[in-house]
C-alpha cells in the first residue's frame, strides 16, 4: 500500500458559520457564472473574499440576488452584492448592468480576444494568476452556475476542473456539488449531514479506473473498477460522517444538498 | 402535459396523452397518477426489487427486451427527456446507461440540449436540422481518452485529434454545414443545442 498525503473535504461554505478546525482554514472565492443563482448563493457570498462574475453571470446577480430579499429595496441588495470583478467576453452582461457595477467600481476585465477558452476557465486562471490581495496558500473556488444549461457547457465546465486538478473547485447547483478527487490524494471528505447528502456518486469522467476504494458508502468499492460503460457508482449513499476515497485516477466526487 | 394546452380541459389532455406503460420502483408516483393512468389501461410494470439499476435502465431494457407490438425490425430510437438536469449523479447514471446500451439509438432530450451516443465501430454522419438546433455542439470522449478523432462540418475541425478529460475536449463548438462526419477510436458523446423558437 502506498502511503499517500491526504486531503481532507468538507462542505463548510453551505454551512451559516464556518466553524472553526485544526487544519489550516480555507479562503474562498465565489465565482458566478449565468445560470440561475441557486437558493444558497447569497450564503456563499458571505463566506468568500473574493466576489468574480463571468459575464452574463452580472446579469444573473443583478436580476436574481433582490429576489432573495423580497423585503428590501433592489438596490440596497445589489450594492451590498458587489462583485469585485467582472471578466470574460462581455458578450452576455447587459449594458446597463455593466455600467451599475462599473460606477460602484467593480473591476471589468475584458478579455474578448481570447475565444479558445471557456469563462469559467478564464476566470479559474485570473483568479490563480491575479487577484490581488487574495490568500492563495489555502483556496477554494465556489462556482455557482456551471451546471445545467447547454450539455457541451457543463462538460467544458467539467472539463475545467479537470484541467485545474491543482486546484480547489466546487461547483454547485440547487440540487447538487461537485469536486476533483485528484487520484495523487488519499482522500477525506467529512459530510456536512445538515446540508448534504445522502446520495452521492463517483465518476471516473474521462478515464477507467481500474481500482477505487471507499469507505463510509452504503455501496463501498474495494479495488473495484470503475468506467463509462460498465460500473459507474451512481445513486450511492453515505452512511457514515467520514467517507474516504482512494483510486488509480481522477474521480469527480458528486453529493445531494439538501433541500431546507 | 395539460400545461402546454392551457384553452383545453385538463383531463382531456391528459387522456389524450396517456402512456402505455409505466414502469419503475414506484416510489415517486403519485398514488391518484397511478391510479388515474391505470384506469386508462396503461400497463404497470412494478419492478420495485431491483434497487441496482436506474430507472432509465430499467426502461431501455423493457424497451428492448419486452415491449410488444413494437416494430424493433426498422431501426429503433429511443428518445428520452428528464434523464438531465437534477441530481448530478442521477445525471452522469443516466449518460452510463447511454454508454452501456451502446448498439441501441438512445438520445437524451432537455429543452437546451440532445445528446446521444456515437460508437467508435462506425463512421457517423449527421445530419443537421438547422431549423430546430444548433449551431452550438461538442464532442465529449466521456470515459476514455481518444486518441484521434477527424470530424468535418464543425467551425473547430478535428484531425486525428487527441481528446480526454484534462486536455482538449470539444465543446462550445460550432455547426458550420449541414452535414457533419465524425470517425474516432472511442465511444463519443453528440451533443447539440435546441433553438428556442
Amino acid at each position: 500500500m502506498i502511503a499517500m498525503d491526504l486531503m481532507h473535504h468538507s462542505s463548510c461554505f453551505l454551512l451559516p458559520t464556518i466553524p472553526l478546525q485544526r487544519r489550516p482554514s480555507l479562503t474562498y472565492a465565489l465565482l458566478v457564472l449565468n445560470q440561475n443563482l441557486p437558493r444558497f448563493t447569497p450564503l456563499l457570498w458571505n463566506h468568500a473574499q473574493l466576489h468574480l462574475c463571468a459575464d452574463g453571470g452580472a446579469n444573473r446577480l443583478y436580476d436574481e440576488m433582490p429576489l432573495f430579499f423580497p423585503q428590501e429595496d433592489a438596490s440596497d441588495v445589489r450594492r451590498r452584492y458587489k462583485p469585485d470583478v467582472i471578466k470574460g467576453d462581455m458578450d452576455s452582461i447587459r449594458r446597463e448592468v455593466l455600467e451599475f457595477y462599473a460606477s460602484l467600481g467593480t473591476e471589468i476585465v475584458d478579455k474578448s480576444h481570447d475565444q479558445d477558452t471557456t469563462d469559467l476557465h478564464k476566470c479559474v486562471t485570473y483568479i490563480r494568476d491575479s487577484a490581488s490581495g487574495l490568500d492563495k496558500s489555502n483556496l477554494c473556488v465556489l462556482v455557482v452556475g456551471a451546471l445545467g444549461g447547454r450539455f457541451d457547457q457543463e462538460m467544458g465546465n467539467l472539463n475545467v476542473i479537470c484541467r485545474f486538478s491543482s486546484m480547489r473547485i466546487v461547483l454547485l447547483s440547487n440540487d447538487s456539488l461537485i469536486h476533483l478527487l485528484p487520484r495523487t490524494y488519499c482522500h477525506e471528505i467529512h459530510i456536512q449531514t445538515s446540508v448534504e447528502g445522502p446520495h452521492c456518486g463517483l465518476i471516473p469522467i474521462g478515464t477507467p479506473s481500474k481500482s477505487s476504494t471507499t469507505t463510509g458508502l452504503q455501496w463501498d468499492l474495494n479495488n473495484t473498477a470503475m468506467e463509462f460503460g460498465g460500473l459507474v457508482s451512481t445513486s450511492n449513499i453515505v452512511k457514515e460522517e467520514k467517507v474516504t476515497v482512494q483510486s488509480d485516477c481522477d474521480l469527480l466526487w458528486t453529493i445531494s444538498i439538501k433541500k431546507l | 402535459m395539460p400545461l402546454f394546452f392551457p384553452q383545453e380541459d385538463a383531463s382531456d389532455v391528459r387522456r389524450r396523452y396517456k402512456p402505455d406503460v409505466i414502469k419503475g420502483d414506484m416510489d415517486s408516483i403519485r398514488r391518484e397518477v397511478l391510479e388515474f393512468y391505470a384506469s386508462l389501461g396503461t400497463e404497470i410494470v412494478d419492478k420495485s426489487h431491483d434497487q441496482d439499476t436506474t430507472d432509465l435502465h430499467k426502461c431501455v431494457t423493457y424497451i428492448r427486451d419486452s415491449a410488444s407490438g413494437l416494430d424493433k425490425s426498422n431501426q429503433l430510437c429511443v428518445l428520452v427527456v428528464g434523464a438531465l438536469g437534477g441530481r448530478f449523479d442521477q445525471e452522469m447514471g443516466n449518460l452510463n446507461v447511454i454508454c452501456r446500451f451502446s448498439s441501441m439509438r438512445i438520445v437524451l432530450l432537455s429543452n437546451d440540449s440532445l445528446i446521444h451516443l456515437l460508437p467508435r465501430t462506425y463512421c457517423h454522419e449527421i445530419h443537421i436540422q438547422t431549423s430546430v438546433e444548433g449551431p452550438h455542439c461538442g464532442l465529449i470522449p466521456i470515459g476514455t481518452p481518444s486518441k484521434s478523432s477527424t470530424t468535418t462540418g464543425l467551425q473547430w475541425d478535428l484531425n486525428n485529434t487527441a481528446m480526454e478529460f484534462g486536455g482538449l475536449v470539444s465543446t462550445s463548438n460550432i455547426v458550420k454545414e449541414e452535414k457533419v462526419t465524425v470517425q474516432s477510436d472511442c465511444d463519443l458523446l453528440w451533443t447539440i443545442s435546441i433553438k428556442k423558437l
